[in-house]
């Protein structure tokens, strides 16, 4: 680990002082994955231990699983029982080649896969132990808890501070005082109040792609959310820009739980706490499937599966 | 060309002096076609210039501000204007836009949303179908279901047949600039949790409003140019006067559904209308008012465009914050 620590990314240990890999790791758990190498998914839950395991809504430590899940377009199979814990306050990775089905599984997490046609799943996802896919769930009820922050900014033809009281609004929020709060509150924890605060009710899409980009993600803050999705958030945005978003994601996690989607290895490397490897099984049905699941540092440095470590070198993909 | 003789040039410098050849045809290829194409786009202006200075200059002559603000006078006396024409075609245009405009949106929005389902390829026909169908069998049609009903000519019927006509393109450039809204935005709106028909309405017909006020201005300018189905319907009302109307109704204590009543109950003229029946008419005052009418309803079309283009720019700078 300390190898890692200091051979892997430099800035990652001075920019992130507060990661502290060792003590985050449940060894225990890693250890039996270990043992059983021939598995293909997840140290956290075993393939065997599937049926029998949920965490207790008391227990905090998980704020989402994903349990045995597969989706499906129409008769093409999308995703194949793929199962993952996802640790609150923590950011969690997922990463692949393209196609794989990365962001079909994160849209699964908020229900927005509801929107296209055809569409079945089966399997669970549980948030704080309930699972979304129950029927007679409120989709609204779950996008509200779990926002999401997409891969091209997305502000809508109104101003800033519309943008943001957006979502209040939706669930009833009136009170002008308090629409004003919340406003203020959500555009500092996107750290972006400082450079609107004179200019809230300017058009949201005048600013620039990243402040654009921080706009969504304070507009996905101010419904208070406990998980917050992202879709490549920087992938349409410059290293400057990247790099607040990035270092943006840091401070929200102390209360937030994230789930990022990305495509730049680096950048799953600095800012995730773990990693998520997809992969399409083969390439003629190309259902995406969970290859290797676990703590960032050891899915990079010490990969459990054959195709994580070529994937994770660059060797393919 | 000759000082290369066949033998000295090895394969890529004959590849080279072809290629010198092509390009200078390519040249000269590319300007004859320039100007070829220039000539052509002028040709294609010169109609619409040649129109509007004819009607400016054989309408100008006798363009009054009287023109606008009186009733027409008897055959014989000298002046008077158009101002019930006028009226009459603001209130055919504006009733066919108010009855047509709300239920095309939603069959927009439906088609644009369900645009594979039966109802929404059978919207996206029938609006294709309906704009094709001749404006005078509209204006039989809506002769044969409302004036034969109510026993007279009136405005109402009129601006349904207005209605029926501008219907199908308000429909369908509306349906295609929901379209084009990007999908993104849509998701962003949904992933907050918000309903979809929150969506549409705040969010996506925000974004699109643009060219949906396009699509409806494109449709009230057409309505307010239509002639053979106010034939049938609005049939010309030379004693039109809203002033007096309304004047009349606060006089007698009427309430303002009275008074509306009284407005579209009424036969009514139109500026098209009144311009082609002046046109008729043996007496060269009337010929000389029926260019003046023209002259009208191009500036009443034109000052509707305008005033639409400076809103929508204004609305466009303030969402791009320029």
């Amino acid at each position: 680990m300390d190898m890692f620590l200091d051979t892997f990314l430099l800035d990652f240990q001075n920019r992130n002082s507060h990661h502290n890999f060792p003590s985050l790791i449940d060894y225990s758990v890693t250890e039996t994955a270990e043992e059983d190498k021939t598995k293909k998914v997840s140290f956290l839950v075993p393939a065997s231990q599937i049926d029998s395991f949920t965490p207790s809504p008391q227990d905090t430590k998980y704020k989402a699983s994903i349990l045995n899940f597969s989706l499906f377009y129409g008769k093409f199979q999308a995703l194949r029982n793929i199962s993952m814990d996802i640790m609150a306050n923590k950011i969690t990775a997922i990463i692949g080649p393209s196609g794989c089905g990365k962001s079909t599984l994160l849209r699964s997490l908020n229900r927005m896969n509801d929107l296209v046609p055809n569409i079945r799943i089966q399997g669970q996802i549980l948030l704080e132990g309930e699972n979304i896919y129950a029927p007679g769930v409120d989709i609204v009820g779950v996008r509200r808890r779990v926002g999401m922050v997409f891969q091209r900014p997305n502000p809508f033809p109104k101003s800033i501070y519309d943008n943001i009281a957006y979502g209040p609004r939706l669930y009833g929020m009136r009170r002008r005082a308090l629409l004003d709060e919340i406003v203020e509150r959500s555009l500092q924890q996107a750290a972006l109040w400082d450079e609107v605060k004179d200019k809230l009710h300017h058009s949201g899409m005048a600013l620039s792609g990243g402040q654009q980009q921080r706009l969504c993600i304070a507009r996905a803050l101010a419904v208070q959310p406990e998980m917050i999705l992202m879709d490549e958030p920087a992938s349409a945005l410059d290293p400057v820009a990247t790099l607040k978003i990035e270092e943006l994601m840091q401070s929200l996690k102390s209360e937030y739980t994230i789930v990022i989607v990305t495509h730049n290895m680096q950048q799953a490397a600095r800012v995730s706490d773990y990693t998520a490897f997809m992969m399409i099984d083969n390439p003629q049905n190309r259902t995406g499937v969970l290859v290797e699941y676990g703590p960032t540092a050891q899915v990079f440095t010490n990969p459990q599966n054959k195709q994580t470590e070529d994937y994770v070198t660059g060797r393919f993909g | 060309m000759t000082q290369f003789s066949q033998s000295r040039l090895d394969s890529i410098d004959i590849a080279f002096y072809h290629t010198r050849l092509s390009y200078n045809r390519r040249k000269i290829t590319n300007q004859i076609m320039l100007i070829f194409t220039g000539i052509l786009t002028s040709l294609a202006l010169l109609p619409l210039v040649w129109i509007i200075s004819y009607v400016v200059y054989k309408g100008g002559q006798y363009l009054s501000l009287d023109f606008f603000t009186q009733m027409p006078k008897p055959l014989g006396m000298e002046g008077g204007g158009v101002l019930h024409a006028i009226e009459g075609t603001i209130i055919l245009t504006v009733l066919g836009g108010v009855i047509a405009i709300p239920p095309a949106l939603l069959a927009a929005i439906y088609a644009a949303y369900h645009s594979n389902t039966i109802l929404g390829i059978a919207v996206r026909f029938g609006t294709d179908v309906l704009s094709g169908v001749p404006s005078i069998i509209v204006g039989l049609f809506v002769y044969a279901l409302v004036v034969k009903n109510q026993g007279h000519y009136s405005a109402l019927a009129g601006g349904i047949a207005l209605a029926i006509i501008i219907f199908p393109t308000i429909v369908r450039t509306t349906e295609e600039m929901i379209k084009l809204t990007p999908r993104t935005l849509r998701e962003g709106s949904l992933a907050l949790g918000a309903p979809e028909w929150k969506t549409t309405l705040s969010v996506t017909l925000v974004a699109a409003a643009n060219g949906i006020v396009t699509g409806i201005l494109l449709g009230l300018a057409r309505a307010s140019g239509e002639t053979a189905p106010l034939l049938f319907t609005a049939l010309g009302n030379e004693n039109y006067e809203i002033g007096k109307i309304i004047s009349s109704g606060v006089a007698n204590r009427q309430g303002l559904l009275a008074i509306l009543n009284r407005i579209f109950e009424q036969p009514v003229d139109s500026l098209p209308l009144t311009l082609w029946k002046y046109a008729q008419q043996p007496y060269p005052e009337r010929i000389s008012q029926s260019w003046a009418a023209a002259l009208v309803l191009m500036i009443l079309i034109l000052v509707l465009n305008i005033a639409t283009r400076i809103w929508l720019q204004r609305r466009m700078s303030r969402l791009q914050g320029r």
